[in-house]
């Protein structure tokens, strides 16, 4: 853990579950299904037409608007947990049934309340779920997602 | 929140990994939401039950609840699954589809959750007015706060389930009195013609709706079967949860709201917007499940008829009002017309039928069917499904 380590830019949201991690961002401005939307065998986003379409949210700092779709979604989360697939955090602007439960099943750190737009893809971030915290440790300097990883 | 002292033991993993979990779940959401407290239920309903909606993951979950000791403390039911053994047959389902459902469904009773498998769960089990409920399914939820008068918010399928074994549920939203009042007015310059005009109305007010409770108005009373449709189409228009038709409940409500007039032609195009296609090969009502007097409109519809050779016109209702009203079911059934239980067309792989379009009366069911199984789906009343489908 590098808390330690100095801040670029310091977000305080509202912790829902408690837990820190520091992983790259990946950052969508697209709600997201995980019902549907997220493969559990893979955790690559498969949804037609989502901007994180293609990509896996494994072991990033998943942030996105909030969650949509069947409420069925939340056990995906844990279904990727299981698998070593999840997310290692999730940053939400606003809460919603789906993620959080999904969050506290599967026990990924989760903030929500901060400014998606932000964060940048790839940007290295230190998520603290207990304080509602997100750090940006190091800026990827790339807006958005990049076509070049899908 | 506030939590009890027995609460605080639960959360604190005293009384087992199980209700744990189940008390974490209904603790965050309570926090996040602006719960002060737990609420008992008089019961939960819980979705998520067909493995085509729900999936693998839901089996790995509901096989943790379960080693971990997790039982329903209060009476618990379920939606519709994927098929009953008349539609396992129709749609020769592969054995790995059939082992996954049946395993999923076991695993819910393990849990202690009944086998009622219905949208309908009110006819078998009716809540009392006043009661604090833990439903998911939307149709059901809005049924249970706007006709029944119980207090419900549209629940999850995992909230639904952590207020099953719990036997409480977040004290937030429906369950609040002050937040049951209606905001806004919405008033017909027309008299639906039918219960399709009627539900595409109630698609359209759930639409126009967004966050309010809607009171509409000058609206003839309508019957039992007619308001059950009415608020699924609600719900699956929009995020509805409760509404109020101007009656004795809502009197002096409507003052100083805001009021939407709507027309004919809004709800004809809303008609127009969930149909697609004219001719179709499977005619499906039942969306949400048919209730005795529906079913007792169809027999007497389809007496004396004949189902074409080249459609199929498939009800779904519930095992329990199918066991219960065994007349009804034959006079059906003569015309050729096939009764299914268990589950109904959105949930299960209709897919699978070899239909290209599928003709309904529900908005709801026009609405999820595309998406869910990729079928054209035409719109029309009760009356005209039973034209579309007879050949005599």
């Amino acid at each position: 853990m590098r808390s330690d380590r100095e801040a670029l830019l310091v977000l305080k949201g509202r912790g829902i579950v408690e837990g820190r991690c520091v992983a790259e961002a990946l950052v969508s401005s697209m709600p997201l299904s995980f019902l549907g939307g997220v493969d559990p065998r893979t955790g690559i986003v498969v949804e037609k037409g989502h901007d994180l379409e293609g990509l896996s949210i494994s072991g990033h700092v998943l942030c996105f608007p909030h969650g949509k779709g069947s409420t069925v979604g939340s056990y995906v989360l844990l279904a990727l947990k299981r698998r070593g697939l999840a997310p290692a955090g999730i940053v939400n602007e606003l809460p919603d049934p789906i993620v959080v439960v999904g969050a506290v099943i599967a026990d990924i750190p989760m903030v929500v309340g901060v400014d998606i737009g932000k964060l940048g893809m790839g940007d290295l971030v230190e998520l603290d779920g207990g304080a509602g915290v997100v750090k940006i440790l190091k800026r990827s300097g790339r807006l958005g997602h990049v076509l070049d990883e899908r | 929140m506030f939590l009890t002292r027995d609460e605080e033991r639960i959360l604190d993993g005293e009384a087992g990994p199980g209700v744990q979990l189940a008390m974490r779940i209904l603790v965050k959401l309570g926090d996040v939401f602006g719960a002060e407290k737990l609420v008992p239920v008089a019961s939960a309903h819980v979705s998520g039950i067909s493995y085509k909606t729900a999936g693998d993951a839901a089996i790995e979950f509901l096989r943790e609840l379960r080693e971990m000791g997790a039982r329903a403390s209060v009476p618990a039911t379920t939606n519709p699954c994927g098929f009953d053994e008349r539609l396992k047959g129709l749609l020769q389902l592969p054995g790995e589809l059939v082992r996954a459902q049946e395993e999923l469904l076991s695993l819910y009773e393990a849990v202690g959750l009944r086998r009622t498998l219905t949208c309908v769960p009110y006819y078998e089990l009716k809540p009392k007015s006043a009661s604090h409920l833990a439903w998911a399914e939307s149709s059901a939820v809005v049924y249970a706060n706007s006709v029944i008068g119980a207090y419900t918010n549209r629940e999850g399928a995992p909230s639904a389930l952590a207020a099953a074994i719990i036997g409480k549920t977040p004290d937030y939203g429906l369950h609040r009195p002050e937040n049951r009042e209606p905001g806004l007015r919405i008033k017909a310059d027309f008299e639906p013609k039918d219960e399709l005009e009627l539900w595409a109305l109630g698609f359209l007010v759930g639409e126009l709706s967004r966050g309010d409770i809607p009171l509409l108005e000058d609206l003839r009373t309508p019957s039992d079967w007619e308001l059950k449709g009415l608020g699924a189409a609600m719900a699956s228009g929009g995020m509805t949860a409760m509404f109020y038709i101007s009656d004795a409940r809502s009197a002096g409500k409507a003052e100083g709201l805001e009021g939407v007039e709507v027309g004919r032609a809004d709800v004809e195009d809303v008609i127009e917007r969930l149909s697609s296609s004219d001719e179709p090969d499977v005619v499906f009502v039942g969306c949400p499940h048919c209730s005795a007097e529906e079913l007792g409109l169809l027999a007497s519809l389809l007496r004396g008829r004949e189902i074409r050779p080249d459609r199929s016109f498939l009800i779904c209702t519930s095992r329990y009002l199918r066991d219960a009203h065994p007349s009804l079911i034959s006079a059906i059934e003569a015309s050729g017309a096939l009764v299914v239980v268990d589950t109904c067309m959105v949930v299960s792989w209709v897919e699978r039928l070899g239909a290209d379009v599928v003709a309904t009366n529900s908005p709801k069911a026009a609405y999820y069917l595309p998406g869910l199984s990729g079928v054209e789906v035409r719109l029309v009343n009760l009356k005209e499904c039973v034209e579309l489908v007879c050949s005599r």
